[in-house]
């Protein structure tokens, strides 16, 4: 239990550190509520069948861009940090850095997340009951993973320069083509064909499934699939840096 | 023992940082690793953290794997550069690495003996070079560990400064074990008990800093002679000044003193060639 309180440790010098930098907060956390205020919130409006799916999607985005950032950038620029390298120092197992990151990660994705669900909230006919709510939380920080995943990849083949076009890039590839900007039925048919393939699509479904659209048991086929992958991925460019910065 | 070293060698690539690099510290040492630049003393410091591997020879810390997080929660260690994540507080980084630890020291108390008292709601990113160099000296010694490793505790601080910061070190040292690296001879001579000189990835030297003097046996002798001044290092100083004075040449300023331990030390590591 010990380790438990250091990962809460970790995560509490981590979080605080980047919720200090307005240049951190700004883009990760307000972004998707701003995106969703200006592309979606006057579709939202009038259609208004549509205003429970526009928020659900953009909620996704919230929190792919935020563990596609905090990971992909945030490994890349701290793997050479010295104040990386004196906590390796300090008495903690690998996994007490690790968790903390991706529950770093998380919390901003869910913060993130929620500004867009006020705003949905304030402004469109969304109408979910609180168990609702609920199970939109829970999908979205477990739907969140693979990204985490993906970030971590990213972070640890790519250079600390190449980092941010690279998240920025999957970022917005991903989204859109996933179907998260603007619904999928309104994508060309080329990206249609591949959209159901895509791991945002599957996180866009999955979350959709609580107001009883998509299919829930594929998208987590999908997630889980992009897991394994990314999980192997983000493994193997994690020992290639150890062993190169640490051998 | 605390730490042994054990025929240590770890190249980079072509270069051989450590050549059969051997030591111990025991309990209670104070021990200074002495060396000029690129002499190893990070490496050995890095391999006796864990950060590294050594390709041959053996690293036990408290007769374990440096890598052993058991054995690392009786060790306490600075950070070289001072680079601290710039948004957090000084008492947050000190909790947060006090909380790695089974028995800390009380944070009051380890902020205060560092005079970090004052400015522990400040930001780490506002200190200035000293400041945060104390914050550094301060987490070495925050988990109450058994022994604490600091890698150049002085570097670039101004002579006033550093010999405060000695003092500092010296109380809070108290009677646990000390290694850290340097290459200043004073700050080895003041702070450590044992010293151990280090160049090319080996051994030169394993003593107290009399011994260090004494290794370069004869007196200096300086002069002004005919040709302009003169600096000797005879190995029998009567003899030299019997024959200078004999030979009816000309000369002043005759002087004859002890080498100092700079240069006891300069000698010892341009020639080990």
């Amino acid at each position: 239990m010990n380790a438990l309180l250091l990962v809460r440790a970790h995560t509490k010098i981590q979080f605080l550190d980047l919720i200090r930098w307005p240049g951190y907060v700004v883009p990760t956390v307000v972004f998707p509520a701003m995106f969703y205020s200006i592309f979606d919130l006057p579709a939202a409006r009038i259609h208004a069948n549509d205003a429970d799916l526009l928020a659900l999607a953009f909620i996704a985005w919230a929190v792919v861009g935020v563990t596609l950032y905090q990971f992909g950038v945030g490994i890349a620029q701290e793997r050479g940090r010295p104040w990386e390298r004196y906590v390796r120092t300090l008495p903690a197992p690998v996994f007490v850095r690790f968790g903390a990151r991706i529950a770093t990660a998380l919390l901003f994705g869910v913060i993130a997340a929620a500004l867009v669900a006020l705003v949905a909230r304030a402004f469109t006919p969304i109408d979910l009951t609180l168990e609702q709510w609920l199970r939109v939380l829970v999908y979205a920080i477990a739907g969140g993973v693979p990204f985490v995943l993906i970030g971590i990849t990213i972070g640890y083949w790519a250079s600390a320069r190449a980092s941010v076009p690279m998240a920025t890039a999957v970022n917005l590839l991903l989204a859109y083509a996933g179907g998260l900007w603007m619904p999928p039925q309104y994508l060309p048919s080329f990206v249609a064909a591949i959209s159901p393939y895509l791991p945002t699509r599957q996180f866009g479904d999955l979350l959709w499934s609580v107001v009883g659209h998509g299919s829930a048991s594929h998208a987590v086929m999908g997630l889980a699939s992009y897991t394994l992958i990314f999980g192997f991925l983000a493994a193997v460019g994690y020992r290639r840096d150890e062993r190169k910065r640490y051998a | 023992m605390i730490l042994a070293f054990e025929d240590v060698v770890k190249s980079y690539g072509e270069v051989r940082a450590l050549d059969g690099l051997s030591f111990a510290v025991g309990r209670d040492e104070k021990v200074a690793l002495l060396g000029p630049n690129g002499a190893g003393k990070t490496t050995a410091l890095e391999i006796a953290l864990g950060l590294r591997g050594c390709d041959f020879g053996s690293v036990r810390l408290f007769g374990a794997s440096p890598r052993s997080i058991a054995v690392r929660r009786r060790l306490g260690v600075t950070p070289q550069e001072s680079g601290f994540p710039d948004m957090l507080t000084v008492a947050e980084i000190a909790e947060f690495v006090a909380q790695h630890y089974p028995t800390p020291a009380p944070l009051a108390h380890t902020l205060s003996t560092f005079g970090l008292e004052s400015m522990k709601r400040r930001r780490a990113g506002t200190l200035s070079g000293g400041e945060s160099r104390r914050l550094a000296l301060a987490l070495a010694f925050i988990g109450n560990p058994e022994f604490v490793v600091l890698d150049e505790p002085t570097t670039g601080l101004d002579v006033q400064s550093r010999r405060r910061l000695w003092d500092v070190v010296r109380e809070a040292s108290g009677n646990r074990s000390i290694l850290f690296t340097t290459h200043y001879l004073e700050e080895a001579q003041e702070l450590a008990s044992r010293i151990l000189v280090v160049d090319r990835g080996r051994l030169l030297f394993d003593g107290d800093a009399q011994t260090l003097r004494g290794r370069v046996g004869g007196r200096r002798v300086t002069y002004v002679g005919q040709d302009g001044p003169v600096v000797a290092m005879p190995s029998d100083t009567d003899a030299y000044v019997r024959a200078l004075v004999n030979s009816g040449a000309p000369f002043s300023n005759l002087e004859i003193s002890r080498p100092s331990l700079e240069e006891a030390f300069l000698l010892l590591t341009r020639g080990a060639a």
